[in-house]
């Protein structure tokens, strides 16, 4: 043992076969294909986030009055603002998709069932953290779009019975979008919805060590006890080899499709197109189709049901003879809701 | 259901969710850049007109495609919004299913834009057609042409003996910039225009003997004069009764307020040997800091705002109408708002305007105050607003200073004592009240219309080889060398004619006109 090595140790009094147990725990075999280590990825991009986030906020100013400029100098002045901007934009949406693909695989491999059921609501909590990150992130830029967007979304929050006054209020820090509304955005955006993403993954993640991986055994894999890999290096290197790629992927969107400005906001002026980001289209097609309290109701319903979703298939499949049903209800969902958003997308109001 | 099934079904939803990704950002990046600016907007043509643009598609795909840029058809306006008539319409006539008419005129912008239509049409562009009655006309129509057709006197090979029409030169050359009276070909022969049909305050005809005369084609549409349509004119007299072109600035089939924006939209008119303020823009330091930062111009913003928008360099636009941030950045449509001097006629005149934005001409000081609706130095104080983004209350004052001299100084020591020896020469017989027959009659045009209006328009907008080398250089040779002389002539004629008296008056009114001290210099120097 060196100098060095007895110096920490009489500090930080680990055992290095403790921490190797710790952090290196054989992981199954089916996480050997890439698309199984989708669950890293998310969190992957949300060190891009951060890191990002950080450089773009020495630059915000969360003041209606600054606010577009301050974007303004970012993409245009600063010094690679424009590039980390664009990357923070497409990094976001490949957050949200990450976390999309991953909940579809957990969600059809079953990967929710007893006695995963606290560490799925955890992950639909993180789904709605990442949401909310995204939106209150669009609304920073202070672009008529934007601004009309927050302003839809508190008047909806504001249809929900007995608390959607309150919420609306919490949202625009007043009745109405004013002063304090962007500060109160930036302060969820950059500190209060990460700490608490961080404070979810890390729980998802003690979870998921206390639990241990869902064990899938596809008929090409190796028996039973040579059916695990070592979590370092083996594991790591597919993490690393997808955040290399995804780097890649951040820097040619930037590049290629770079983030934009739209127009300043302008409180007297509706525009004739108000769209939410693509995250939020079928949100905004359902409330198109259902209309007023009656869709946030209903919208209200179905994330109750997503959240309470393992209950739910533990009961079919005690009480009914569809053991599968969930399958063919999540193609039916996943269907619908690519189908809401891609209509949304297409149609111009 | 076995791991493998379930491993396809997610790796086709999956795979599903990817490509709906891909092709919902596609057209959300397409949506932003729109959205930025950074392309042309996606333009579905709206119901009413789905026909038309394909059918246009084909035939005209010019006119298409510029309505494809246009702001009109990316909020949904087509043709049929624009083109629409009722059947009571003189020039209206059915179109596939539609009642539509040929020419849209300022009554049709204004169902959408109405205080943009009234702004123009209290305008001096406006007015812009009342030239058909104008010393300028007579010239085009009479002297340049014929007030009646004539016959070819030795053929031209490959040409028809066809009679001459002598208005050419009014129509193609006058009316294209100044309007003409719309008029549809009359069953008789003739023409139904405006003054026939005779329309209500809304633009329908009164007339119905009017309308009964106006000849059709085969399939019911009305037939235009050839003379007097098509015609983009800015004084644009119209079957409606409305005054002007939109398009005469805002060009068919985009509307670009870009382009409505630039100095060359202007150039149009605005320039040649008469009123060349086109070229005099380009010598001022206004026009040289145009050219060099256009790029800076934003010229694509929506409002366009001075000071908010772009401050790299005023053109027509931002001094005449544009909106800035002194004014909340309105806009007008009546360029003369800020404009304090008439430079048109032979004298110019204080833009003191009545309620009729008509110029008074009085010289009573009470008479005046009773009429004048907008004094020209609120006018002034409107264009200041506009200097003094980039200048100093002093330094603007200090111009304009310079300017009401210079104006003065053409007035006082040229125009004034031009007018007075014409008028004479009128009253005293010894020229003819028809004009452009005698040699001074062309010398007194060139003097005031040509270089008297070059010389004053060139120290209106900084330009000063305009004021002077091609301004007031050539008014004074035109005024000693040319003018004096043939008056005297004239004078001197009459007098070995037996016409002693009246010659004797226009003499002495020059010897007096010479005499001043600022004249002294030239034959009371050299006597």
């Amino acid at each position: 043992m060196t100098a060095l090595s007895r110096w920490i140790d009489g500090r930080i009094p680990i055992e290095p076969g403790a921490l190797r147990e710790l952090t290196n725990e054989p992981v199954p075999y089916h996480l050997k294909r890439w698309w199984f280590a989708l669950g890293g990825t998310p969190a992957y991009l949300f060190v891009v986030q951060v890191v990002t986030g950080v450089l773009l906020a020495f630059y915000y100013q969360p003041h209606p009055s600054t606010a577009y400029e301050s974007v303004r100098y970012i993409t245009e002045d600063a010094t690679f603002g424009w590039y980390l901007r664009s990357v923070h934009k497409w990094a976001a949406t490949l957050m949200i998709a990450a976390v999309v693909l991953h909940q579809l695989r957990v969600y059809f491999t079953g990967a929710y069932r007893k006695p995963r059921e606290l560490n799925w609501m955890v992950g639909m909590l993180l789904l709605i953290c990442t949401l909310m990150l995204g939106f209150t992130g669009y609304s920073l830029v202070f672009e008529q779009l934007s601004y009309w967007g927050a302003t839809v979304s508190a008047n909806i929050a504001d249809t929900i019975p007995v608390v959607g006054g309150f919420l609306k209020r919490m949202l625009l820090a007043g009745e109405a979008y004013n002063e304090r509304t962007l500060a109160r955005f930036f302060v969820l955006h950059a500190a209060v919805l990460p700490g608490f993403l961080v404070a979810l993954v890390a729980v998802h993640i003690a979870l998921v060590r206390i639990q241990g991986v869902t064990e899938l055994r596809f008929r090409d894999e190796p028996p039973q006890e040579e059916g695990k890999f070592p979590f370092i290096p083996d594991h790591i290197y597919t993490e690393l080899i997808i955040g290399l790629v995804l780097m890649v992927l951040l820097s040619a969107l930037a590049t290629l499709a770079p983030a934009t400005m739209g127009p300043l906001a302008d409180p007297m002026t509706t525009p004739e197109e108000i769209k939410p980001e693509w995250f939020f289209y079928v949100t905004f097609r359902w409330l198109k189709l259902m209309g007023g309290t009656a869709a946030v109701l209903s919208m209200g319903l179905i994330v109750f049901v997503m959240f309470a979703w393992p209950f739910i298939d533990a009961w079919f499949r005690r009480r009914t003879p569809f053991r599968e049903a969930s399958v063919w209800i999540g193609v039916a969902a996943t269907l619908l809701i690519i189908g809401m958003t891609v209509w949304e997308a297409l149609v111009p109001h | 259901m076995t791991l493998e099934t379930k491993r396809i079904i997610i790796g086709c939803l999956g795979g599903l969710f990817l490509v709906s990704l891909v092709f919902v950002q596609r057209l959300e990046t397409v949506r932003r850049a729109e959205e930025a600016g950074l392309r042309p907007a996606h333009v579905v043509a709206p119901a009413s007109s789905v026909d038309c643009v394909e059918c246009h598609q084909e035939t005209n795909p010019g006119i298409i495609d510029h309505w494809r840029g246009s702001t009109h058809a990316e909020k949904g306006v087509g043709c049929v919004e624009c083109h629409q008539a009722v059947a009571e319409d003189a020039d209206s006539h059915g179109h596939y299913g539609f009642v539509i008419a040929t020419v849209v005129t300022p009554r049709d912008c204004a169902a959408c834009h109405p205080a943009e239509a009234e702004e123009f049409a209290r305008s001096h562009h406006a007015a812009g057609g009342n030239i058909l009655a104008s010393l300028d006309n007579f010239l085009a129509e009479t002297v340049e042409g014929a007030t009646q057709p004539f016959d070819p006197h030795s053929p031209t090979p490959g040409r028809p003996m066809e009679p001459v029409n002598g208005f050419a030169s009014a129509f193609l050359g006058c009316q294209q910039c100044h309007g003409s009276k719309v008029a549809l070909r009359a069953t008789d022969g003739g023409t139904v225009t405006v003054d026939d049909l005779q329309p209500d305050e809304d633009g329908m005809p009164t007339n119905a003997d009017a309308l009964g005369r106006i000849l059709h084609n085969d399939d019911g549409r009305p037939l235009f004069d050839p003379g007097t349509w098509p015609n983009t004119g800015i004084g644009r007299l119209n079957l409606d009764g409305s005054r002007g072109s939109c398009s005469a600035c805002h060009s068919r089939h985009d509307f670009s307020p870009r382009r409505a924006r630039q100095p060359e939209n202007c150039g149009k008119c605005h320039l040649g040997p008469d009123h060349p303020q086109k070229e005099i823009y380009e010598e001022s330091k206004h026009g040289v800091a145009y050219r060099d930062l256009t790029d800076s111009m934003n010229l694509d913003a929506e409002d366009w705002v001075l000071g908010e928008d772009y401050s790299a360099a005023p053109t027509c636009a931002t001094c005449h109408m544009s909106g800035h941030t002194r004014n909340d950045g309105r806009i007008t449509h009546d360029p003369g708002e800020r404009i304090s001097w008439t430079n048109r006629p032979p004298v110019s005149l204080p833009m003191d305007t009545d309620a009729e934005h008509r110029i008074v001409t009085t010289a009573d000081p009470s008479e005046r105050r009773e009429q004048i609706a907008d004094t020209a130095e609120a006018k002034r104080t409107r264009m200041k607003e506009v200097c003094s983004h980039c200048h100093t209350p002093d330094y603007v004052n200090a111009f304009y200073r310079q300017y009401d001299d210079f104006v003065t100084l053409y007035n006082e020591k040229f125009a004034k004592p031009g007018r007075e020896i014409m008028v004479s020469l009128l009253e005293h017989g010894l020229r003819t009240p028809t004009q452009f027959d005698e040699e001074i009659e062309w010398t007194w045009f060139y003097l005031w219309h040509h270089e008297g209006r070059r010389a004053r328009h060139g120290a209106s907008m900084m330009a000063p080889d305009y004021a002077h080398w091609h301004g007031m250089f050539e008014v004074a040779e035109r005024f000693y060398m040319e003018f004096i002389p043939q008056a005297r002539e004239i004078a001197h004629h009459a007098e070995t004619n037996g016409q002693r008296p009246q010659a004797r008056a226009v003499q002495g009114l020059i010897d007096l006109i010479l005499a001043r001290p600022e004249h002294a210099w030239f034959e009371g120097d050299s006597q």
